[in-house]
């Protein structure tokens, strides 16, 4: 067999020892895969975060498995299902949130929705457009967990993280502000109105504002607060004033505020109510303490006169008008003017020395000094005009040495004040006087002459009419005839001397034609000179035709 | 053929799977190297059942991950993306091309899945000492080396995709877990397929009469 002898031939492998593990290595594998997938799952399930149900009045652009949850900027979660309450009044968002957010997931933590906002104040939230809406996440700082929440309505003004502190303004009204107005300090802004709400009893506003550190250390329980906001126009006695605020706190409104120098330098608690003033003026007017209070009764209309108007004496402002009402008294109603005047006004105005002298004297000695003025030097209150345009009075006090006499009763509270008539009161008498003048005036006797001298008139006319003009119609006509005749003679003398049979002419004719014929005669005679020139001397020679 | 095979291991021989040289076992155990190219002798490849086995396992632990991870995660403007194989099959057959779809689902998951019972099919039968079908046992062994590595154009796929999609911030693409987990599978089949050796269909046959002839 050829086939055998063939496989004899075939060689015989090499022996090597190998030695063999009873099991193949190659079972490492599925162990490895099994590991890996059994690693996977339970990284898996490791990780997994909580999931948590945030309640929302609206879906409005929340999707299911699209919009994220951030803090930061950072994902922490992602909303799986949105779905309505129970009742059907508000939306369930279910969230899956991070493994990592699971420690900020307490009591008090916030959620929000974030939109892309445009406000006056600035513009937040602009990568939404692009991204989506996302839903904003703050933590709180409670230990409890939670995991049920309800969303805020709006962004949360603040961060809790912020650094700096809130206040309470209180304010008769808002005026111009609005949530995100900013506060300014020496018109640097230095924080924002984080919300407002009426008081309880809904006479003002609580305005909470909230300062940014490091600037939160300037507000001192002794800091004015004040509304910079838009324009401050106001039209008083004093004339038009006018006070603009930065270009943002024209449009959207503003606080400033500033602590006077002289307060204490500790800082403000949290939460410290403040009173939130018009204007700066008003806020960073001293205290009023020293406060006298007079009646000032007129006799003349108080009209243009407000409560708030100031008080003059000699030109410089020492109060400002209280009240202006009505008073029975002496069996008429009168005006009946309460003003107030403070000390340290009146000692602004005061040199060094008489400052020295006004301190010295109590109240007392001072409401002496005062009773002397009035009694010695005529001190009196008068109703002034303060501007022309608007017609605004203002109360004066100046001296008057020819006023009746007249003094302070001291015990009554308030006193009266003794008062002049006001400019515009006198002007009025003056007006009156000279209606009065021009009363006197008789002006029905003026009348009854003129009518007489008129009468005069009248007759000697008719006279003129009656006697005199027919005279004159006589001789007009007899000039007419003269006039005539005149004409007539002209024209006879016309027909003498220049019509063509007028005979002066006729004769002016044949005159001429004698001439001619005798120029003719001449000219003859000249021609037969000239021919024969001797007959000068011979004569006419009969021979010769 | 009516004859009883003959095969090189009933007569005493052990062929080189490398050079192909045929040579006499030195034992029956130990077969020894190669004496032309030096690669170590085997009868059969061995432990191929065992093998072929856990390396199927290994495959199919690893294909529950490569199809429930997200395979890629495109991020554009509007939000990030993670998408597996099967939605990315719904994604293509949503958008009305139902033929990439298709080529998706059969080539993704379907192959795979196929390789993966055919070659648990085949080491069944094998082990069982069925004589049945030996040449369509055979034939479908042949398919799968064949088919087996066309899985693996997924995975150039999505690295090309991953590569080359970086047009950061408007739109990137990165690759997620569930690709390696894909490749791990279709690198994994390929090589069980390699294990198996297909001379033990025919080994169970022997002495016995050709069922399928």
């Amino acid at each position: 067999m050829t086939e055998n002898a063939d496989l004899a031939n075939v060689p015989e492998a090499m022996h090597v020892p190998k030695k063999r593990s009873r099991v193949p290595v190659v079972w490492i594998v599925p162990i490895v895969a099994a590991l890996v997938g059994v690693g996977i799952v339970v990284q898996k399930y490791l990780n997994e975060g909580p999931t948590i149900r945030i309640t929302f009045l609206s879906a409005e652009g929340i999707e299911a498995e699209k919009t994220l949850i951030k803090f930061k900027d950072v994902e922490i979660g992602k909303v799986m299902h949105v779905n309505l309450t129970d009742n059907h009044t508000k939306i369930l968002v279910t969230a899956k949130m991070e493994k990592s957010a699971e420690g900020m997931l307490d009591n008090d933590a916030r959620f929000w929705l974030v939109k892309p906002q445009v406000s006056l104040s600035g513009v937040s939230g602009l990568s939404t457009i692009l991204s989506g809406n996302q839903i904003g996440f703050e933590p709180g700082t409670s230990k409890e967990k939670r995991r049920d929440f309800v969303a805020l309505e709006a962004p949360p003004p603040i961060m809790r993280d912020r650094p700096g502190r809130e206040f309470v303004l209180r304010a008769d009204t808002l005026g111009s502000l609005g949530l995100g107005s900013p506060v300014y300090y020496r018109r640097l802004d230095v924080g924002d109105v984080i919300a407002f709400n009426l008081a309880k009893d809904g006479r003002s506003m609580d305005i909470r504002i909230f300062v940014n550190a490091p600037h939160d250390k300037f507000v001192t329980p002794d800091t004015r607060f004040w509304e910079a906001s838009g324009i401050d126009a106001s039209l008083g006695a004093d004339g038009l004033s006018l006070r603009t605020a930065s270009v943002t706190a024209l449009i959207s409104g503003g606080i400033s505020f500033e602590t006077p120098s002289s307060g204490p330098a500790a800082e403000a608690a949290p939460n410290t109510a403040f009173t939130l003033f018009k204007d700066r003026t008003t806020a960073l007017a001293p205290p009023q303490k020293d406060i006298r209070r007079f009646v000032l009764r007129f006799r003349e209309s108080v009209r243009g006169l407000s409560v708030g108007a100031p008080v003059q004496f000699l030109g410089m402002t020492i109060g400002e008008v209280t009240d202006v009402g009505l008073e029975y008294k002496g069996e008429a109603f009168r005006p009946r003017v309460e003003i107030a005047t403070y000390s340290y006004r009146f000692m602004e105005h005061l040199d060094k020395k008489a400052l020295a002298m006004q301190k010295a004297q109590t109240l007392g000695e001072r409401m002496d000094v005062l009773g002397r003025l009035v009694v010695d030097k005529g001190l009196r209150a008068q109703l002034r005009t303060g501007s022309l345009v608007s017609g605004q009075l203002f109360v004066a006090v100046d001296y008057f040495p020819d006023a009746p006499k007249a003094k302070i009763d001291m015990t009554q509270d308030p006193p009266e004040f003794p008062v002049v008539q006001g400019d515009l009161a006198d002007l009025e008498e003056k007006v009156k006087n000279i209606v009065a003048k021009i009363d006197t005036v008789p002006v029905e006797e003026i009348g009854k002459e003129l009518k007489k001298t008129l009468e005069t008139l009248n007759r000697t006319l008719a006279r003129v009419e009656g006697e005199t003009l027919p005279e004159a119609k006589k001789t007009l006509e007899d000039l007419r005839r003269a006039v005539t005749a005149a004409e007539r003679v002209l024209a006879s003398t016309d027909n003498t001397l220049l019509g063509p049979d007028a005979p002066a002419q006729q004769e002016l004719r044949d005159a001429l034609k004698e001439i001619a014929r005798a120029a003719r005669g001449i000219g003859v005679l000249a021609d037969y000179l000239e021919r024969n020139p001797e007959t000068l001397l011979r004569g006419k020679n009969k021979e010769n035709p | 053929m009516t004859a009883v095979a003959r095969t090189g291991m009933r007569e005493g021989f052990v062929s080189c799977e490398a050079c192909g040289l045929l040579s006499r076992p030195v034992c029956a155990e130990e077969p020894g190297e190669c004496p032309r190219c030096g690669a170590e002798l085997e009868f059969r490849r061995r432990d191929a059942i065992q093998r072929t086995w856990a390396l199927i396992i290994a495959a199919a632990i690893c294909y529950i991950p490569a199809n429930l991870l997200p395979v890629m995660r495109a991020t554009s403007l509007t939000g990030e993306e993670p998408d597996t194989i099967m939605s990315g099959v719904v994604i293509l057959y949503e958008t009305g091309t139902w033929y990439l779809a298709l080529i998706l689902l059969i080539a993704s998951v379907i192959i795979p899945l196929a390789k993966l019972a055919s070659l648990a099919y085949l080491l069944i039968t094998v082990q069982r000492g069925s004589v049945r079908n030996n040449r369509e046992r055979t034939r479908l062994y042949r398919i799968l080396e064949i088919i087996g590595r066309w899985s693996m154009v997924d995975v150039f796929v999505a690295t090309f995709v991953v590569a080359l999609i970086q047009l950061k911030p408007l739109m990137s693409v990165a690759p997620e877990p569930g690709v390696l987990f894909f490749s791990a599978v279709v690198i994994l089949t390929i090589i069980a397929a390699e294990s198996f050796d297909p001379r033990l269909i025919w080994d169970s046959s022997q002495g016995k009469q050709e069922t399928n002839e």
